[in-house]
């Protein structure tokens, strides 16, 4: 009797095993907590190991002959000037180094978040030239163009992966104030009216960049220790300019360094 | 023999086993039909089935990110704005609201009570007045009515609830009227107040539903309220046969049993419906393309139309695909899934969302197979011109029958008895005179057209008249033998010749070249011409560099070996202007005409589109190289420098080449002349002699349709069958990629094989993949007309435009459409900051842009100046400028309409009046101009060679002319919007309240004035003249570079509105 009882419940069991295995496939509830996107923080860096990577631009072969730039077809640009103005795209310094060298890290900070900075970075026009005439800003970092001229100058960022704009500004009108959202190195800046005008703007994620200056020096500071790529840009050569890279890496609170050297056009 | 009885099988026998057997059997076949019914004969439904479940549980997974993405919206700072601002409105109005429905309510409350009373009244009043006008005797009547009117002049008492609380209740006595009164002025003052609380909410319900409609707006995807009710759609499917019947078209497609999903809002893949393993998903995903699908609904097109495939089976996948051997249309394989198209868009140059179908139609002309292949719509203008000519002729008896007819009715008229009959006689020849007039001004519109139509046509390949001037004679048999050794990319086939028809083909071709002269060219410089050559736009078409160094476009050929086979003299003459010809040929006479034949009518030996009849017989003549090549206008000395550059590309020297003595053997001439029409060489080039020789290949209009069977498999239909390519797909790609390969094993005579010259396809596989497509989608077809895409309003301007824009490159240079590049925006020396600004126009709201009058001047001569040729007429910046392409009227007409039908515009075109300038107005436009703020003159050029060095835009003066003052407004507002990364700066206006003002600092001049300040520099500019232009210059003075004031040149002056040019038929009557 016992037996048959055993029996009969382990049918019944069995039954309800099958039917539930057989019933429709409840689906589980894939229905979690939306992530809601928002800003990422700053990955917070410590500051007392940042090491820095400096070096020194060299430019090899003959000197390219100055172009000169003429005017003429705005007086009030000639009027800013006493003597003659030469195109600063072919310029050396004295000491056989190059100035307006855009040097960046180009690969190896990618992990470190940064907020573009509150003060804008800013851009002159002066004399119908670009003042400076290489520069850097952040991702997002407010770029303020003013005028020192009194004449109409229009600007013309000519980018491939930024948007293109291009803003006339009257004189004594307020600065223009843009925002570029993606790296690009370099973007060409110019002035339709005053087609000698050139700026460069690199653009990047990260604040680790510098441009080099009248000794053709540079140094990039606060770098975490780690490896990077660093990459250097003249615009010496026409065209699009000329790029450089290589490796370092950066220990702790070191000082590493990473000389480029850039041949004359051909 | 005992007579025992038979043993009774009944008793004796059983049938149980069989019984069983059969039982059993009939059993088994009974669930076999019943599974076979659920589940074999319907696999739809497993399909169906399968895709429910999947497809519920896709969405479900859409479900959480698609919230979050909601969440995201509803968090923006711009809708939490528009919340509040509802949440505002609402309050702000909330107590105003409250008021009106308290006084509504009061106003409800005293209708009531006023209607509580009436009716019954009203009722009986109505009842009486029924029986006073049913009443028959005068005296009851006025007796009746005298009962009415005591009734009506009651009292009735009325009391009415509260206005107000506090106030008092009302009680009043009233006569009927006055209670009808008092009825009627609340319902007055109910249905004031309901319109004073919609105009109060008003504003109230729009932000609603802007707020309502936000998330949905700017939602990327379906919202979840979307996505749950497609849940909801889904959990209610039903299972069974899901068709579209279209009984007009003879379809009835059931494709949707299985591909459930192909219609549904959302994008699924295969990866979302199962996983590419799983060949069920490749049923389950979307429609790749949801954009065709909506321009094709489903349900008025149905899917086999444009698929092909067995729409009704569905009992097996492969059979509803129509991969069987007894369905003629069996689905349109992936690769070639757009040849689909062509049977209803056979009329489109360009199909859009078409890619591979549209390469195909443009290598089928660039190729040159229409050629040797007739095919509807290709290279029409042969058989147009036949059709003209046949109705001259046709117009010209017309005219000889009317003039005898006329006669015939003076003369009798002349003789008639009475005047009545003589003057109807009179009247009739006096019709038949304007007849005859209408038909002579017919004949002259269609000599015209014949005219034109010549002008029109054009060959593939390059005319051998002119091979003994252009070519090294050595050459010649060496680019025969195999063109594309020579130059891997040419479009010239490869003809199979053997050792004795080389030379043979070689020296007919050289035979029959006209002995011309040509002037001795002195050297130029190959370094400037290799620089002209870079900017003036050659690389748009042509290209140079082999293999992976090839820099420039495809459209014509490869230049980089053309200094081993070119006379240098022919090079500059053709480069100077490619349409010019040694010698004009009489298409009546057939044949080339000499000076002498002009010198013996004392004429001097000059022939262009202007001179372009037979000094013979006055018939047309061709006097241009049948050439789609335009003339690039540049100096003699521009020509010699490129042609000496060219002269330096080169791979061996010219001198290396074998001689080739038997070229000038007039014993081979005749067999080579045989050769050359055996293989239609005139197809592509034109051919002393072989002029009126016809296409020789077969039509191939609907090849794709054409049978199976009636296909030159020749010896390989059991190869084909059994390597699954014996389809009309099979054919064309071998038959493309080895066009000889069908005369393996086949026994022929000579000059009976195959004549199809190869394309070296085989190493074009791309192109073997588009013109597989074009011509399988070459069908005949028996849907109903409303299938076809035969557009007749602007849609068909299109259309024909873009015969022309392909026929002669203009992509090279243009946009036309978003989304589309030309070739020299690729180019390398056009991505400098200086470079972009050197680009070709865009062309994008072209149409919109120029008045089209102006558009047939320029595209007829693009110098817009009859002497002032070396130069563009509007952009005299542009290295790279607009060459002349001598466009016959007929084609530009058909590029105007091109234009203006792409922007919308309606044609003709009438400008809207435009006030004239006060003399206030005008001085304010000058201050303007020529404020420091707005230096348009700066870069806008004068017409002053010292200042237009630096110019890089157009003159102003052609405004008026060339531009609509709709679009000019639109520009200087905002050019970015019209032309990303134009040298045009934006930023000049901004919005003043409902107005545009200058942005720089305004000159005094404008002190109170409150018009539209772009507005009114569009109108300045459109009423500018040479001379107010030189008063700017002048007025601008410092501003402007000092030498540049000086008088413009004449040429960019506007001319005279009045006089020639002034209209569309003006000027093409005019243009050649």
């Amino acid at each position: 009797m016992k037996k048959r009882i055993i029996l009969s419940l382990a049918v019944v069991t069995a039954l309800t095993l099958f039917l539930v295995a057989c019933s429709k496939k409840t689906e589980e509830t894939t229905e979690q907590p939306a992530e809601t996107t928002t800003a990422p923080q700053p990955t917070p860096i410590d500051q007392s190991t940042v090491g820095e990577v400096t070096g020194k631009v060299a430019f090899d072969g003959a000197k390219p002959k100055p172009h000169r730039i003429m005017m003429d077809q705005d007086p009030v640009c000639v009027q800013k000037h006493s003597g003659p103005v030469f195109a600063e795209d072919d310029e050396v310094n004295s000491n056989g180094t190059l100035p307006d060298v855009f040097v960046y890290v180009k690969s190896g900070a990618e992990k470190y978040v940064f907020a573009p900075p509150a003060d804008p970075v800013t851009l002159d026009q002066d004399g119908c030239m670009y003042k400076p005439h290489v520069l850097g800003v952040m991702v997002g970092q407010t770029l303020k163009i003013v005028s020192s001229d009194a004449t109409t100058h229009n600007i013309h960022p000519m980018p491939m992966d930024n948007r293109e704009w291009n803003m006339s500004q009257a004189p004594g009108a307020a600065p223009i104030e843009q925002k570029f959202t993606r790296e690009e190195v370099m973007i060409p800046m110019k002035c339709n009216q005053h087609p000698w005008m050139r700026a460069y703007i690199g653009v990047r994620k990260t604040p680790f960049y510098a441009v080099t200056g009248s000794d053709g020096t540079y140094t990039i500071k606060g770098l975490p220790p780690g490896d990077y790529t660093i990459g250097a840009w003249t615009a010496i050569g026409g065209g699009k300019g000329q790029t450089q890279e290589q490796n370092v890496t950066v220990g702790a609170k070191a000082t590493k360094t990473a000389d480029f050297t850039f041949k004359a056009p051909s | 023999m005992p007579d025992s009885p038979d043993k009774d099988p009944v008793v004796s026998q059983s049938l149980a086993v069989y019984l069983l057997i059969g039982s059993v059997l009939l059993l088994i076949t009974l669930w076999w039909s019943l599974y076979d019914e659920f589940f074999g004969l319907r696999p739809w439904k497993v399909y169906e089935r399968a895709f429910v479940q999947r497809y519920g549980a896709f969405l479900k997974r859409q479900i959480p990110n698609q919230r979050a993405k909601e969440k995201m919206i509803e968090n923006s700072p711009e809708y939490l704005a528009l919340k509040q601002k509802l949440a505002d409105l609402e309050k702000e109005t909330a107590p105003k609201a409250k008021e009106l429905d308290a006084e509504s309510a009061g106003v409800e409350a005293r209708t009531n009570a006023v209607l509580n009373l009436l009716t019954t009244d009203r009722a009986y009043v109505g009842s009486q007045i029924y029986i006073i006008e049913h009443t028959l005797s005068r005296g009851s009547k006025q007796s009746l009515q005298k009962d009415l009117d005591k009734y009506k002049s009651g009292p009735f008492e009325l009391t009415l609830p509260r206005a107000q609380a506090g106030a008092k209740e009302e009680t009043l006595r009233l006569t009927f009227d006055e209670l009808e009164d008092k009825f009627n002025d609340l319902q007055k003052e109910k249905g004031r107040l309901l319109l004073e609380k919609a105009s109060l909410l008003h504003p109230v319900s729009e932000l609603q539903n802007q707020v309502d409609s936000y998330v949905n707006d700017h939602m990327d995807g379906l919202t979840v309220e979307a996505l749950r009710g497609l849940q909801k759609k889904n959990e209610d499917f039903e299972v069974e046969i899901k068709q579209i019947n279209n009984p007009d078209a003879g379809i009835v497609d059931r494709c949707e049993s299985c591909h459930v999903g192909i219609r549904e809002p959302v994008v699924m893949t295969r990866k979302d419906m199962g996983g590419m393993k799983d060949p069920m998903s490749a049923a389950f995903t979307s429609h790749p393309d949801a954009e065709l699908l909506r321009i094709h609904g489903p349900d008025r097109f149905g899917c086999t139309p444009c698929h092909n495939g067995n729409g009704m089976d569905i009992a097996r996948v492969e059979k509803a695909h129509g991969h069987d051997e007894h369905w003629l249309w069996p689905l349109h394989p992936m690769a070639n899934v757009e040849a689909g198209c062509q049977q209803c868009h056979a009329s489109d140059m360009v199909v859009d969302h078409a890619p591979t179908l549209s390469q195909g139609k443009q290598l089928f002309e660039w190729r040159g197979c229409m050629g040797c292949h007739v095919y509807q719509g290709y290279d029409a203008e042969p058989e147009e011109l036949l059709s003209t000519q046949r109705s001259i002729e046709q117009s010209e008896k017309q005219r000889e029958e009317d003039k005898l007819e006329a006669q015939k009715s003076v003369q009798a008229g002349d003789q008639a008895p009475d005047n009545e009959t003589a003057q109807k006689l009179y009247l009739k020849a006096n019709e038949l005179q304007v007849s005859i007039s209408k038909i002579n001004l017919q004949i002259d519109q269609q000599d015209r057209r014949v005219k034109n139509l010549m002008q029109d046509m054009k060959k593939v390949g390059p005319d051998l008249k002119e091979v003994r001037m252009k070519l090294r004679p050595e050459w010649v048999p060496v680019w025969l033998d195999n063109p594309h050794a020579f130059r891997p990319t040419t479009k010239m086939p490869r003809f199979r010749l053997d050792e004795d028809e080389l030379p043979a083909v070689s020296a007919f071709i050289w035979q029959s070249g006209l002995n011309g002269q040509l002037a001795k060219q002195p050297a130029g410089d190959p370094a400037k011409g290799k620089e002209s050559f870079q900017t003036r736009g050659c690389l748009a078409c042509h290209s140079v560099g082999e293999g992976s160094n090839t820099v420039g476009g495809w459209f014509a050929a490869n230049l980089s070996r053309v200094g081993e086979k070119d006379n240098y003299d022919y090079l500059v003459r053709w480069i100077h202007n490619p349409r010019e010809r040694t010698s004009p040929y009489c298409p009546y006479e057939k044949r080339d005409l000499t000076e002498d034949d002009y010198k013996k009518h004392g004429l001097p030996f000059v022939f262009d589109p202007e001179h372009s009849k037979c000094p013979n017989d006055g018939h047309e003549l061709l006097v241009e190289q049948m050439t789609p090549m335009p003339n690039l206008r540049l100096s003699v000395d521009e020509a010699r420098n490129i042609a000496s550059y060219l002269m330096t590309l080169k791979e061996k020297d010219p001198s290396s080449y074998p001689p080739a003595p038997y070229l000038n053997d007039p014993k081979m001439k005749a067999k080579g002349e045989e050769i050359v029409r055996r293989y239609g060489c005139a197809g592509c080039h034109e051919i002393a002699g072989l002029e009126n020789e016809g296409r020789i290949g077969t039509e191939l209009t609907a090849e794709g349709s054409k049978p199976l069977e009636q296909m030159d498999f020749a010896l390989f239909i059991k190869q084909a069958k059994a390597k699954d390519w014996y389809s009309h797909k099979g054919f064309f790609e071998h038959k493309l990629a080895r066009p000889e390969l069908f005369d393996a094993g086949m026994i022929k005579a000579e000059g009976e094989e195959l004549k199809m010259p190869d394309y070296d396809f085989e190493n074009k596989p791309g192109e073997i993949r588009s013109l597989t497509t074009f011509l399988m989608g070459s069908v005949t077809s028996e849907y109903p007309e409303r299938y076809f895409y035969r557009p007749t309003d602007y849609r068909r301007d299109i259309q024909e435009g873009w015969w022309i824009v392909q026929k002669y490159n203009c992509m090279g240079c243009h946009q036309f459409t978003l989304g589309q590049s030309s070739v020299v925006m690729t180019l390398p020396q056009y991505q400098t900051p200086d470079g972009k600004g050197q680009l070709p126009p865009r062309l994008l709201t072209e149409g919109a842009r120029v008045n089209p009058e102006w558009l047939v001047r320029f595209l007829a001569n693009p110098a817009l100046s009859e002497k002032d040729t070396d130069r563009d007429g509007v952009r005299s910046y542009l290295k790279l400028r607009m060459p002349t392409f001598y466009f016959s009227p007929i084609e530009i007409r058909k590029l105007v309409r091109f234009f203006q039908a792409l922007s919308q515009q309606a044609m003709p075109y009438i400008p809207a009046k435009q006030e004239l300038l006060t003399a206030q107005e005008v001085t304010m436009a000058r201050a303007l101009f020529t404020s420091p703020g707005a230096p348009c003159l700066k870069c806008h050029a004068i017409g002053s060679p010292s200042h237009d060095q630096y110019a890089t835009a157009p003159n102003f003066l052609l405004a008026a002319d060339r531009l609509k003052p709709d679009w000019a407004r639109h520009w200087i507002l905002d050019p970015a919007l019209i032309d990303p990364g134009t040298a045009m700066p934006s930023g000049l206006f901004k919005l003043q309240a409902d107005h545009y003002v200058f942005a720089g600092p305004t000159p005094p001049a404008f002190k109170g004035y409150n018009g539209d300040h772009a507005e009114l520099l569009v109108r300045y500019l459109f009423e500018l003249t040479p001379q107010e232009q030189q008063r700017l210059i002048q007025m601008s003075g410092s501003n402007l570079n000092p030498a540049s004031a000086k008088p413009s040149t004449t040429e960019n002056r506007r001319k005279p509105k009045s006089g020639s040019g002034g209209t569309l038929l003006g000027m093409l009557g005019k243009s050649h």
